[in-house]
């Protein structure tokens, strides 16, 4: 379903409802979906996702229903039941009524490729032919997925907004392993962009390979502060966190966040600015141009030099908190009633030319390629996180790559840390977010010095 | 049930005719040799109070099919919402074309070993249907609490507390003549609150333990036995304690932990390691894989010989409880650690067969359009032989700390290194509960840490806990899984506090 029949049947259904306030946030996915695993393509699926959700208010009581039946009656049946519930619930303090057909609009940045959507299960197979053939070839085990999806979105209300998009995204993860499930060297390689041709799957399979067979033998390591250069997939991760329990107005309001009660202090450090860059016109930005409200995002500056800067709001939380909402209510989903969100974050890079470069000046330290299982709960106001290092550690002696080591803990405060970060490549990489459809974090390398690893080094192949 | 019409699976003859022919149609489709069709059809009502507003009050209805086929060597899925005849037949065959597709290049055959056909229906214990209890009184239960967790100091910065509902029903029939129909009512119901002092410092204290394990499978009935406003005193002078209180110390201690920790503990590093696709490497591509491999079955000693964790998919009431599993195998209660050895996996028909054993019934969907993956049933700690309670352990320590309800959890891609924080912690000093310590974590590797366990209390303080959304899979599933535990002491572990301090 393309997104303007979507915004049709939102339409109809506002219009046979009847019901005086009304939202229908509607969208429809259809995701071919190659998983691969021992060397084997094991799960191979084609997905759709459809769903509409509605919101009915009357003055400030709100209720909300959500369907997975496209149509015109199932829509309605929807919103009489949300309407029957909302006058039913207590007021929701600072709710402003639904976006209007005065709210502003802008230009829709580049999310479409026809290669993407009309990508077949036979051409996902003929896209990995070669990704498994060359694992396997260097004496490895592959391990990855390949996703092509194509969605469409559109919002409605009562009060005349209207709002249309079509998206496609192709993502691809691939691991080079030692062992298939049991440890050992592994490399990791990815690659996301609108666009599957665009999708570069035999550089990013050369890499899982290369880094795979660079950690072979890894050693251990003591536990202790070590300068560090990671790579954007790491940066990634605590930077996904950082959204997460820092930037959203609920944070702030409730008191957890480290930037509540803060704006325009300094944060971290001079070299540090964060963007939640929705609208990214790039081959990095994944993003929609408009949430689940319908209004149109905008680019947010979170930390500007080491300051905080804005958060982000919806509409609720905007009127609650004298603000204008950012266009950043976050799409529901069946398990989910969406809330306020981050789906763009973008850290600015720096000057640097090469990940070789930012290594070149760490007299000792790691090189860290990917993290695992981050979390970001310790210490939500000084931002503490705690996680492991994956797919490639490797020691760094005078400016060089010396040895792999295992992989190791760390338990840092992420914006403390990022106060000592000295250098970021200008090169920057889109690395999809888990939680959110069509999200990704922007990011570069970065070197940052004494980060906290308080595990000693894992005996690889324990 | 009340709003949408879900399609119920026990009485709708239009889909029963269509479940008929896509089954029909996989059987008569060249080079399948098995074929399973899911018709799953949920409602899920969450509620949440914060502050004295309602912050969400939604409800989602969904209904689908999914289709499972094995060709000649391979697996292809495809799921549709459309459960008409014509629907379900042209799922059918995306299902067998995406199947053959992947043939291509495939170096292998999927290992299936065929199964007797399984007929039968399940159905939760539901005394009160919370479908049928009105909106405004659960919100009203919810709101009583938030109110009152924010009086009497102006620390008591923001409260939240929350009901969440999902009934669904299942319906699965196969190629092998499985039919089975099924109907779940699942259930959580919470509380927190966060206190902030003037510098700025945030602590949260929660009831009846972190959001999102405190489910269960029952009806409203279990609402009233939880009792959120007596726990509200409680909840609200710890939560200030816990602003003033010293940082846990950092070193190693013996640690007792508290009955819904011990459950995230075999959660993670229990369950999660004895899935046998993540043995098998098939979950790298999010969670990674298990240092619990194959040829250490039968030798690996797992922990100390007190501790026996169990795989019981029909312990009442549990979040992971059902009649048949999503490839129709029935449920079973089965022993993963056996006086400390580790005996058994969580396993599929597929993953089991590639060991030469039997499938232990694990395969479930998150919905009718994910595949179904291995996922813990009610994976549990069994209490202890005797009637220790958790005060004995306390009084037999002599120095030590209590920790209780998880706050973060972090465990590496072989299961082995975990860390993690809770909520709030007691000194143990001689036998006794003494100051709170706040920001607490401990840290270990999986087996070293279960091989200390010397002491678990017994079954009178034996409580199963029930975690709401379980993430697994890539495109990511969320399922609800139970842990029975009781509260357990552990020799010798490293402990902390967030800010690593002495």
């Amino acid at each position: 379903m393309k997104a303007v029949e979507l915004l049709s049947l939102c339409k109809d259904a506002l219009a046979a409802a009847g019901e005086r306030e009304v939202e229908v946030f509607a969208r429809a996915s259809d995701r071919g979906f190659a998983r691969f695993a021992g060397g084997e393509l094991g799960q191979h699926m084609q997905l759709v996702e459809p769903q509409a959700t509605v919101r009915v208010a009357h003055g400030t009581r709100l209720a909300e229903a959500t369907t997975n039946l496209l149509t015109r009656d199932a829509l309605v049946l929807a919103i009489r039941d949300a309407a029957r519930r909302a006058r039913l619930v207590p007021e929701t303090e600072g709710f402003p009524g639904f976006a209007a057909q005065d709210e502003p609009t802008g230009e829709s940045p580049p999310r479409f490729a026809a290669s993407t959507a009309e990508c077949t299960a036979e051409e996902r197979v003929a896209l990995l032919a070669p990704v498994l053939g060359s694992v396997r070839d260097a004496g490895l085990v592959s391990a990855g997925m390949l996703e092509t999806t194509r969605v469409a979105q559109a919002v409605a209300t009562t009060r005349g907004c209207a709002r249309a998009h079509d998206a496609t995204l192709a993502s691809f993860k691939v691991w080079a392993l030692e062992t298939p499930g049991a440890g050992g060297a592994a490399g990791f390689g990815g690659h996301v962009h609108r666009d599957v041709g665009a999708l570069d799957l035999a550089a990013q399979t050369e890499r899982a390979i290369r880094i795979a067979k660079m950690s072979r033998g890894a050693t251990s390591l003591d536990a202790g502060s070590y300068d560090v250069v990671m790579e954007p997939e790491a940066v990634s991760e605590l930077l996904e966190w950082l959204g997460v329990i820092a930037f959203g107005a609920p944070e702030v309001e409730q008191g957890t966040s480290p930037v509540a009660g803060r704006k325009g202090e300094h944060v971290t450090g001079a070299a540090i600015t964060i963007h939640e860059d929705p609208l990214d016109a790039s081959d990095l930005g994944l993003a929609a141009p408009f949430d689940r409200e319908g209004v149109w995002r905008r680019r947010v500056t979170v930390v500007e030099r080491g300051v905080a800067r804005e958060v982000v709001y919806d509409r609720t939380y905007a009127a609650r908190m004298n603000s204008r909402s950012t266009g950043s209510a976050m799409q529901p989903d069946f398990g989910s009633s969406g809330g306020v969100g981050l789906t763009a974050l973008s850290l600015e890079g720096g000057t640097a030319a090469s990940v070789e470069e930012l290594i070149a000046g760490i007299d000792r330290g790691l090189y860290v390629c990917r993290l695992h299982y981050v979390n970001g709960l310790l210490e939500p106001r000084r931002a503490v996180m705690t996680g492991l290092t994956r797919d490639g550690l490797f020691l760094i002696e005078k400016g060089k790559i010396k040895r792999p080591v295992g992989n190791m803990r760390f338990t840092d405060s992420f914006l403390e840390g990022l106060a000592r970060v000295d250098g970021m490549t200008r090169a920057r990489t889109a690395v999809p977010t888990w939680w959110s459809a069509n999200g990704a974090c922007v990011v570069p390398a970065l070197r940052m010095r004494a980060f906290r690893f308080n595990g000693k080094s894992q005996d690889p192949l324990r | 049930m009340k709003g949408h019409s879900l399609g119920n699976a026990s009485r709708d003859a239009s889909l029963d005719a269509a479940l008929a022919a896509a089954v029909d149609a996989l059987r008569k489709a060249p080079g399948v040799r098995y074929g399973e069709v899911r018709f799953v059809g949920d409602v899920r009502e969450q509620l949440r109070v914060r502050d004295g507003r309602p912050e969400v009050a939604t409800t989602a209805t969904s209904r689908g099919v999914a289709i499972r086929v094995l060709g000649t060597r391979t697996w292809g899925f495809a799921c549709t919402s459309d459960v008409t005849e014509r629907g379900l037949i042209s799922a059918a065959m995306d299902a067998v074309r995406v199947a053959r597709a992947s043939d291509a290049i495939a170096s292998r055959a999927a290992l299936f070993p065929e199964r007797d056909a399984q007929v039968g229906t399940y159905d939760t214990d539901v005394a009160v249907d919370p479908f049928d209890v009105p909106i405004e009184q659960k919100l009203a239960a919810l709101d009583a609490p938030v109110r009152a967790l924010r009086t009497g100091d102006k620390r008591l910065h923001s409260a939240e507390a929350w009901m969440e509902w999902t009934r669904v029903h299942k319906r699965l029939v196969t190629t092998e003549g499985t039919d089975t129909r099924q109907s779940f009512t699942y259930g959580a119901c919470g509380m927190h609150v966060f206190a902030v002092n003037d510098a700025g410092d945030s602590q949260r204290r929660s009831y009846p333990t972190w959001h999102g394990g405190d489910g269960f499978q029952a009806g409203y009935e279990r609402i009233g036995a939880l009792d959120l406003m007596g726990n509200v005193d409680r909840v609200k002078d710890e939560a200030l304690a816990l602003l003033s209180a010293p940082r846990c110390p950092e070193g190693a201690r013996d640690l007792v932990l508290e009955s819904s920790q011990v459950g995230l503990q075999v959660h993670e590093s229990c369950g999660h390691p004895t899935e046998l696709d993540r043995v098998m490497g098939s979950e790298i591509s999010l969670a990674g894989g298990s240092f619990m491999q194959p040829e250490l079955l039968g030798k690996l000693r797992y922990g100390s010989p007190l501790v026996n964790l169990v795989a019981d998919a029909t312990t009442a009431g549990g979040n992971g409880t059902f009649g048949w599993d999503d490839e129709g195998v029935p449920a079973g209660k089965r022993p993963l650690i056996e006086g400390g050895l580790f005996v058994d996996y969580l396993s599929s028909r597929e993953t089991a067969a590639a060991l030469g054993r039997e499938s232990t019934g694990t395969m479930r969907a998150d919905g009718w359009n994910r595949t179904p993956l291995i996922r813990m049933v009610n994976v549990s700690l069994e209490p202890g032989a005797d009637m220790t309670t958790l005060e004995d352990l306390v009084a037999d320590t002599k120095d030590g700390v209590y920790m209780a309800t998880d706050k973060s959890w972090s465990i590496d891609d072989l299961r082995l290194d975990f860390q993690f924080s809770c909520e709030i912690a007691w000194e143990i000093k001689n036998g006794r509960r003494t100051r709170i310590l706040r920001d607490p974590f401990y840290t270990g590797i999986t087996p070293e840490f279960w091989r200390s366990c010397d002491a678990i209390a017994g079954k009178n303080e034996w409580r199963l806990w029930g975690i709401t959304s379980c993430g697994k899979g890539d495109p990511i599933q969320t399922m609800h899984v139970g842990h029975g535990a009781s509260p357990a002491r552990f020799r010798n572990v490293t402990i902390g506090n967030t800010a690593g301090t002495k």
